[in-house]
């Protein structure tokens, strides 16, 4: 079935809140609701879901990935290659500790850099949702996603909740 | 005991003004300046006039280039560092910082004409093995070019993540402007703009990029005067070893970027009709900033002269002969006293601190001061001979600039003027979701008699 992007105008996030509060009694899905917003407003403002970013992720694994490679690098080339010098062993720690560093931050950067272009998830050019310019006035607007047979319930509980104006796109 | 404050009337913006506003500012602001704009890009051509003499005069003489470093590292200390003055604060959650963020970061799109300068600089600068003969430089056993090849990374780099900083948080305004300029503002704004409508993950990810690229392009600043430092000025100069110079450089930096920023943000408060956006507080704060910065650069001075002068050996004097006490003494003298004296001063006085005017002025002589210092270091380091030898064995005299050089100063900081211009007709210098932010998270009451601004911090 073919799905609709419904827009409720508010000028209130006290309104917006309420919106997203009767979408949810009325059954419709975290993730099929969306507030937008000429600024950000703080994490649960409008009672919705906070999604969840995995940037975090991103350094970890670059820090993982690049230590096990100069592990295997300064450890590689000593083995391939064993300086034996007077009982000393052919790994030498401390030397491989300057490379063990330089290869996890470098790493963990690059991968760093990586996940922020991941998780920004531009360019969105091609954006079908409901929209309205006086969102960048200070007007809160709360989109759902929902299939036609439910757009008339999604309105009227947006209606409720005080909408200024209903947009379908 | 029950609490002094109590409700007070708001006569800020409300958000439809400041979008009103803001937006239109750049139109109007924008059609007001074309007259500026076509002054600014006749003082470009002359400049490119200076710059093309200079190529056309040779790359054999280094003398020649001494002010046309000084220049590239003037604008690298004035408009490379004045982003910081929106990074630092708001990593720190300093909520005076909103409204001037924006004028802060289009100093970015100065970079271009910096880049652009550095490109004939660059083939001016002698590689490191000539003859056979390696010559002294932070690149011990590097192939010849490796300062060319790090010094280009390190600008392009910085220029790079400035604009992709700019770009990142003027994305929310692009599109606002992309919904309500007309012609071709409206097609880049609306194609930058990359869909961007506001939803809670967007914000997100946006804070989260303006964050992560703020720390990149403070970690690149630094990189960048350490290089250029070391590479244009220190190396050039037989006998001049100092690792304490090229975080005098990067500091000394800080304290022209907030100046740029200061005035900057004066101008555009005058002219762009913004005063209910840029306040008294944001001045307020900036002047405390650079009274800070003032001290640092005595501090970070005095800590790499106190080696020579104390270590006393024919290296150590003839090198502060060269850069302070001998034939530039003059810029020296008149450094330390724009840079360091007036301000210090004045600033530490509160009547001038708390005012508008007062900042700027100083702001203005701590940029004048900052142009003498950068003409004593690379002047003086480009006319240097020897650069094999072990210490500088003839002081070099004052090289007074040409009319090559007179053009090249006039025309980099008419372009650099420039490019400011320009970069405010496509987003306005105010940044219209950081006021929105701000109005949103601070509310004007009254404690007791006086007044006061109730701040939340909810993140």
């Amino acid at each position: 079935m073919a799905r609709k992007s419904i827009l409720g105008l508010y000028e209130t996030p006290d309104a917006g809140a309420d919106a997203l509060d009767g979408l949810h009694a009325a059954g419709i899905e975290a993730h099929d609701t969306e507030v937008l917003t000429g600024t950000p407003y703080p994490e649960g403002a409008f009672g919705e879901h906070v999604p969840q970013h995995r940037l975090f992720r991103f350094p970890a694994f670059g820090a993982v990935f690049g230590f096990t490679l100069a592990l295997l690098y300064t450890a590689g080339t000593q083995l391939a290659w064993p300086l034996v010098t007077g009982g000393k062993p052919i790994l030498a720690v401390p030397a491989m500790l300057i490379i063990l560093y330089e290869f996890t931050m470098l790493n963990a950067v690059i991968f760093t850099v990586v996940g922020i272009i991941f998780e920004s998830r531009l360019p969105n050019l091609f954006s079908t949702a409901a929209y309205d310019r006086r969102i960048s006035e200070g007007l809160i607007g709360v989109v759902v996603s929902c299939e036609d047979n439910k757009a008339s319930e999604v309105e009227s509980v947006l209606r409720r909740a005080g909408a200024l104006e209903i947009k379908t796109a | 005991m029950a609490s002094n404050i109590t409700a007070a009337p708001d006569h800020r913006p409300t958000f439809r003004e400041a979008a009103a506003h803001l937006v239109a500012q750049g139109r109007t602001a924008a059609s007001g300046a074309r007259l500026w704009i076509l002054l600014l890009l006749a003082v470009t051509v002359v400049g490119v006039i200076g710059v093309v003499g200079r190529i056309a005069g040779g790359f054999e003489d280094r003398t020649a280039w001494g002010y046309y470093a000084a220049v590239v590292s003037f604008l690298l200390s004035t408009a490379a560092a004045a982003p910081m003055v929106s990074i630092a604060p708001t990593l720190a959650r300093a909520s005076w910082v909103r409204p001037v963020t924006r004028v802060s970061q289009l100093f970015a799109s100065v970079g271009v004409v910096t880049a652009l300068l550095y490109i004939p600089l660059m083939f001016a600068l002698p590689p490191l093995v000539e003859d056979g003969v390696r010559r002294r430089s932070i690149w011990f056993g590097s192939p010849p070019l490796t300062p060319h090849v790090w010094g280009s990374v390190a600008i392009l780099g910085l220029v790079f993540i400035g604009l992709a900083l700019l770009w990142a948080s003027s994305i929310p305004d692009l599109r606002t402007v992309a919904e309500t300029a007309t012609g071709m503002r409206r097609r880049i704004a609306r194609r930058l703009a990359m869909g961007f409508i506001g939803t809670d993950t967007q914000w997100k990810a946006l804070r989260m990029r303006i964050g992560v690229l703020g720390a990149f392009y403070f970690v690149f600043l630094v990189f960048t005067h350490l290089v250029f430092s070391a590479d244009f000025a220190v190396a050039l100069v037989a006998g001049w070893k100092d690792a304490i110079f090229p975080m005098f450089h990067a500091m000394t930096s800080l304290q022209s970027g907030l100046a740029s920023t200061i005035i900057a943000a004066f101008f555009i408060r005058k002219f762009g009709r913004l005063e209910r956006y840029l306040e008294l507080d944001q001045f307020w704060a900036m002047s405390k900033l650079m009274f800070a910065t003032s001290l640092l650069w005595f501090y970070f001075f005095f800590s790499a002269f106190i080696v020579f002068w104390y270590g006393r050996t024919a290296s150590d004097q003839a090198i502060i002969d060269t850069m302070v006490g001998g034939p530039y003494r003059w810029a020296f003298i008149a450094t330390f006293m724009m840079s360091f004296v007036i301000p210090l001063f004045t600033l530490m006085w509160n009547p001038v601190r708390h005012s508008i005017k007062g900042p700027t002025i100083i702001a203005s002589i701590i940029l004048a001061g900052m142009f003498l210092d950068r003409i004593r270091i690379y002047a003086a380091a480009w006319s240097a001979r020897g650069i094999n030898d072990k210490f500088i064995r003839e002081v070099p005299a004052t090289h007074w600039p040409d009319i090559f050089d007179v053009l090249v100063i006039v025309g980099a900081v008419g372009a650099a003027a420039l490019a400011f211009l320009l970069a405010t007709r496509l987003v306005p210098a105010v940044s219209l979701w950081e006021i929105q932010y701000m109005r949103l998270l601070t509310r004007p009451v009254r404690f007791g008699k006086g007044h006061a601004v109730i701040i939340a911090k909810p993140d």
